[in-house]
């Protein structure tokens, strides 16, 4: 079969092979019944970039490829924060997008959760002394989870999607 | 390197407008324009002005007090960084078509105030509303608008578009970026170039390798200092290995915007790959600070080595087929030929660079135009399309990283032995200034650095190949489909970060 036309991976909810040989697996099966049992088979995510450098983007972007697929776990990236149950911050938070990312915020209906994405809306990043800047994230939402890194890397960021459905699983939230 | 002409001209602003047109006439195009307060050093602001042509910089420094001639007019080119000026520095460039603020938002930020003059005193004015900002107003009948953004529906950047429609065409576009302003120029002041080289990876992350080679490139050449023939190589091999995956990843996206998911999903495997690549030899996937001052901090040994020649053994095959895929298709063909077709006329106005301008027929690329690192000896000449449209653009990629590919696999099994840092405690002379290009992905990157008397930075300018190219779109949609957008701009592929600084 030629390169464009080759079916990568048929199996739907084949384990997750990482690109670091140290950090192992990350388990499909487990991944799909976390999302089935909380979320009702799919949690929907919108994305909100505060002011990033765009590799964080690009990280999140890569959960779409076939290696990651998170579509198929039933983790879904939304166009409309209506339809979200979470939203995923990146970036330091600049002047000129906090209006735009509250008002993101106040249309996602309830319950609604908050994950923050790589350093930058954890601390502002190198960014944090700017004129420009009014992060972190913290000082205007209430941030459910923070994933670290920057960028956090594919294996990271699905890591903290389970990591955030055990919180609400045990009910730390 | 060092066959680059650079003339400088101290002219009054008055005169330089009636230069203005015989620069344009003579084919150099517009770089950038570089505000600097020199108030401490010789009483007054600078402005200069970069126009660029093969192996030569020209420079027009022009001394200013509070406004200055706007050239706009002569030269469209102008128009954002004079907004930019009028901005951060308050100087007013008169006679300018647009004076509406840029990235200082009338909707949280008092005009007054303006950060990148030396005497600002870093107090950040209250958030609150200060005036509106005036978007432009299409009227007639049957006109309507279509208003998108600054958050999208996918996994893409803040900005924010406004078409106006009469029935399918787009008949006006305007668009406001800015939303991610972030001040970087303000806080690289004072740092030393170590620090500074910590934020300008962080520019545009995906373009961060050819942003840093052109800083570096300013950087050691205030240093007076020569990397080893080793670092230069490298430098080369990171850099085209970027270039390789972000080209893999913007093919992927117009495939996808299509509607064809599993050419895309190829390709972005092939990008997911490439990625690991960067990992396994920078230990980032971004290879984030895979650069420094002087050198470089990865070294390369045999097994790294056979990994680059698979994988691009891999791309080289893939992209082959790519090409006689999209070539013998007529369903592809047909979405992308004549689609956002953005004229030479308009990318001459616009001193376009990168992909953009070679898909219009301009011979712009930056490692031909201005050979830094080890470029000369590839004896490299600008890939070439006519067409300006989004079938020119893919088209180039596929031929850039088949060159890429060409380049690296050249120099893998060459590589120089030798240190790869070298070693440099020279002082900058104090308010001594540098610049620096490379060609990024998406274009000419050009950084102006001034050292203080110190030897840290006292003004640091960096133009992202994005700046100038964002206006181009508004002239590339017209007349399309609003549902060809997406398409549109996903083959111009540029940088919010970026440009937005
Ligand atoms: S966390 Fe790092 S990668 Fe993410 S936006 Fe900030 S600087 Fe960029």
């Amino acid at each position: 079969m030629s390169f464009l036309g080759k079916l990568l991976f048929k199996n739907k909810t084949q384990d997750i092979v990482s690109g670091n040989s140290d950090s192992g697996l990350i388990k499909g099966d487990e991944l799909k019944r976390s999302v089935d049992g909380i979320f009702g088979r799919s949690l929907f995510v919108r994305l909100v970039d505060s002011g990033s450098c765009n590799a964080c983007e690009n990280e999140l972007a890569a959960l779409s490829n076939p290696y990651y697929d998170l579509e198929r776990f039933g983790i879904k990236f939304v166009a409309s924060p209506k339809h979200a149950d979470v939203i995923i911050i990146t970036g330091c938070l600049t002047r000129n997008m906090l209006n735009p990312l509250l008002k993101t915020f106040e249309f996602v209906p309830e319950p609604k959760f908050v994950i923050t994405a790589g350093d930058c809306p954890e601390t502002g990043g190198p960014f944090k002394d700017s004129y420009a800047v009014c992060g972190p994230v913290s000082k205007y939402l209430k941030v459910t989870m923070h994933i670290k890194g920057c960028p956090p890397e594919p294996e990271a960021i699905i890591s903290g999607f389970l990591r955030f459905m055990d919180m609400l699983k045990t009910s730390k939230i | 390197m060092d066959k680059i002409m650079t003339s400088k001209h101290i002219i009054k602003s008055s005169d330089f407008i009636k230069l203005a047109n015989n620069i344009k006439e003579s084919g150099r195009y517009l770089l950038g324009i570089v505000a600097n307060d020199e108030r401490s050093i010789n009483s007054k602001f600078n402005i200069r002005y970069f126009f660029g042509g093969k192996n030569i910089i020209d420079e027009y420094s022009i001394p200013v007090d509070e406004n200055f001639q706007s050239v706009s007019k002569i030269c469209p080119a102008a128009k954002m960084y004079e907004r930019e000026i009028n901005d951060l520095f308050g100087l007013t460039p008169l006679g300018h078509p647009d004076l509406r603020p840029l990235m200082l938002y009338p909707e949280n930020w008092d005009f007054s105030v303006h950060p990148l003059r030396k005497d600002y005193d870093n107090l950040i004015p209250e958030f609150k509303k200060y005036g509106d900002y005036k978007y432009k107003e299409v009227s007639g009948e049957g006109i309507f608008e279509v208003l998108v953004g600054p958050v999208h529906a996918g996994i893409i950047e803040p900005g924010h578009f406004r078409f106006s429609l009469a029935g399918e065409p787009v008949l006006q576009l305007e668009i406001r970026h800015f939303w991610k302003h972030k001040g970087i120029e303000k806080i690289c002041e004072g740092k030393d170039f170590n620090e500074a080289l910590n934020l300008i990876s962080r520019v545009s992350g995906d373009n961060n390798v050819n942003i840093a080679v052109s800083y570096l490139e300013a950087v050691e050449n205030l240093l007076n200092v020569e990397v080893s023939e080793r670092a230069k190589h490298i430098r080369v091999i990171l850099a085209e290995l970027e270039r390789i995956w972000n080209y893999v990843r913007d093919i992927a996206w117009i495939f996808m915007d299509i509607g064809f998911a599993l050419p895309a999903q190829n390709l972005f495997a092939l990008q997911e790959e490439l990625m690991r690549l960067n990992k396994s030899l920078t230990g980032h996937r971004f290879m984030f600070n895979a650069l420094v001052p002087c050198g470089v901090s990865v070294d390369f040994d045999s097994s790294k080595l056979f990994m680059v020649d698979n994988i691009i053994k891999k791309v080289e095959k893939a992209i082959k087929e790519c090409e006689a895929f999209i070539l013998n298709s007529s369903t592809v063909l047909d979405r992308l030929e004549f689609t956002g077709k953005i004229n030479k006329k308009t990318a001459e106005e616009l001193s376009l660079c990168g992909i953009s301008a070679r898909a219009s027929g301009l011979p712009r690329d930056s490692r031909v135009e201005f050979p830094y690192l080890i470029y000369e000896k590839f004896n490299l000449k600008p890939v070439l399309r006519e067409s300006g449209d989004v079938f020119a653009r893919t088209a180039l990629r596929i031929k850039e990283i088949l060159l890429s590919v060409k380049i690296v696999g050249g120099l893998l099994f060459n590589l120089p032995e030798g240190e790869i840092i070298s070693l440099c405690e020279n002082r900058v002379e104090a308010y001594k200034y540098a610049v620096g290009n490379a060609e990024t992905p998406r274009g000419n990157a050009f950084f102006y650095i001034m050292a203080d008397d110190g030897g840290k930075i006292f003004r640091l300018k960096y133009i992202d190949p994005s700046f100038r190219i964002w206006p181009s779109i508004q002239y590339g949609v017209l007349g399309n489909i609003i549902a060809d957008f997406p398409l549109i701009n996903k083959s111009l592929n540029l940088s919010y970060s970026g440009n937005d600084m």
